[in-house]
């Protein structure tokens, strides 16, 4: 059986993963290529606004709703789609959201947690949404690059927050994700 | 002169369209709640908000929607990914545990269970979803942990007629498996690892079953079924699928990076 020869080795496993999960800094210094954290100052988290639509390039959650339907774009916005049409989707807009971590909907707000922050936006007109409120530090936000397995340089979060990661070479990297 | 009347004719009618289009957007978004993926962190349900940190579940009162109110705060162990309600009751998946919570009281969610997955399993992105006493689940197992661990990610089934003891009845070995949906007695799983969109029997959920009407998408992360039609996303695009008839899924239209 595979069980067998896994359980064989279960305790290291856990062990690594409990040391390494997410963010490890004790591994071996290590150059080469890996994911960069890119930040923004704190005060740019506000530029929340409706832009005209642009490619995917890492998608994230998704959510269904009438004839629109979102795509999270991980630590950038979110992408709005016309889908009234199966046969033919339309893109509509682009809802700059720095340091987004995902969101959900009521009516028309829309919540997200960007860096620490919930923030509550009007999405009442698709076409120019506005933030109507923020409040800080009710959210850990994940310090590691999403969808990606490997090297990657550790967040200092003296910088800034993390609105998305670069590929980069890395000299001294600290941090690597597995998943 | 003439050209001009036409152009400010033209204008005006592509400025009256775009309105129109505009106020039908603005009409349209706040009829119908919504319906997330299988992989999210947030849950709106009657009126409250559920957020997940990783080792929290922070619960939001909407009762003002411009400012929502933290109104509780669950903390549970580390690895939460994952939350979906279903029949009035909270499951998230974690990277240890399906955790089953009781929102009785919707302001203060308690934990009713949490499974402990066998020693071989032990992955991350979990997401769930539940069909009537039965919950699926996909994990991803971390793979090459030290180089030296050859692992493998699954599908669980889990029987939750029982909320405070779900029991693990079944798993089924897949590539790696992300989101997942279902609609009536077919289960669509996303494996990113086989590129496809695979299809599972749950006509008799102890006895989950693969078919033969897979299809394939390039990357698939998660999905939403809505009717008779499916969207799937993957890391740069999703496409929609009519799935009215499953033994002939058939892809409609995409968008693409």
């Amino acid at each position: 059986m595979q069980f067998r020869s896994l359980s064989f080795w279960f305790l290291p496993a856990v062990l690594a993963l409990w040391l390494f999960s997410g963010c490890d800094e004790d591994i071996e210094p290590f150059s080469g290529v890996g994911k960069r954290p890119v930040y923004i100052p704190l005060a740019q988290l506000s530029d929340i606004k409706s832009l005209p639509p642009r490619p995917i390039v890492l998608s994230g959650s998704i959510f269904l709703r009438d004839s629109f339907f979102f795509m999270l774009e991980q630590r950038q916005g979110i992408h709005v789609f016309n889908v009234a049409d199966p046969g033919n989707p339309v893109a509509v807009a682009f809802w700059q959201i720095p340091a987004i971590g995902d969101f959900s909907m009521s009516g028309n707000r829309l919540f997200v947690d960007s860096w620490r922050d919930l923030v509550t936006i009007d999405i009442s007109d698709i076409h120019n949404i506005r933030s109507i409120d923020r409040q800080t530090g009710l959210f850990d936000p994940l310090l590691y690059p999403p969808l990606f397995n490997g090297i990657f340089e550790c967040v200092d979060e003296s910088k800034g927050a993390v609105a998305g990661w670069e590929d980069a070479f890395l000299t001294e990297a600290r941090c690597r994700t597995f998943n | 002169m003439k050209t001009n009347h036409l152009s400010t004719a033209l204008l005006s009618l592509g400025l009256f369209l775009l309105a129109a289009a505009c106020s039908k957007e603005s009409a349209d978004i706040s009829n119908d709640p919504g319906q997330a993926g299988s992989i999210t962190r947030f849950a709106v349900h009657n009126g409250f908000m559920y957020a997940l940190n990783p080792n929290q579940v922070r619960t939001f009162s909407l009762e003002n929607p411009d400012k929502p109110q933290l109104v509780h705060t669950l903390t549970t162990d580390y690895g939460l990914e994952t939350i979906i309600i279903y029949d009035n009751t909270i499951f998230l998946g974690s990277r240890t545990a399906l955790y089953i919570l009781d929102i009785a009281n919707p302001a203060a969610p308690s934990i009713l269970s949490q499974t402990q997955r066998g020693e071989f399993l032990f992955g991350g992105c979990d997401p769930v979803v539940v069909k009537d006493n039965f919950a699926y689940s996909t994990i991803k197992i971390i793979e090459n942990v030290c180089g030296r661990f050859a692992s493998q990610s699954a599908l669980m089934v889990y029987d939750v007629s029982n909320r405070n003891a779900p029991a693990n009845v079944g798993v089924h070995f897949m590539s790696l498996p992300n989101g997942l949906g279902y609609k009536d007695n077919y289960l669509f799983v996303c494996d990113e690892g086989t590129d496809r969109l695979e299809v599972f029997d749950i006509s008799d959920p102890m006895n989950t079953r693969t078919t033969s009407f897979s299809v394939a998408v390039a990357d698939p992360v998660d999905l939403i079924v809505k009717g008779d039609k499916m969207i799937v996303s993957s890391k740069t695009e999703f496409r929609f699928f009519d799935i009215s008839n499953i033994a002939d899924i058939r892809p409609l239209g995409r968008i693409s990076k």
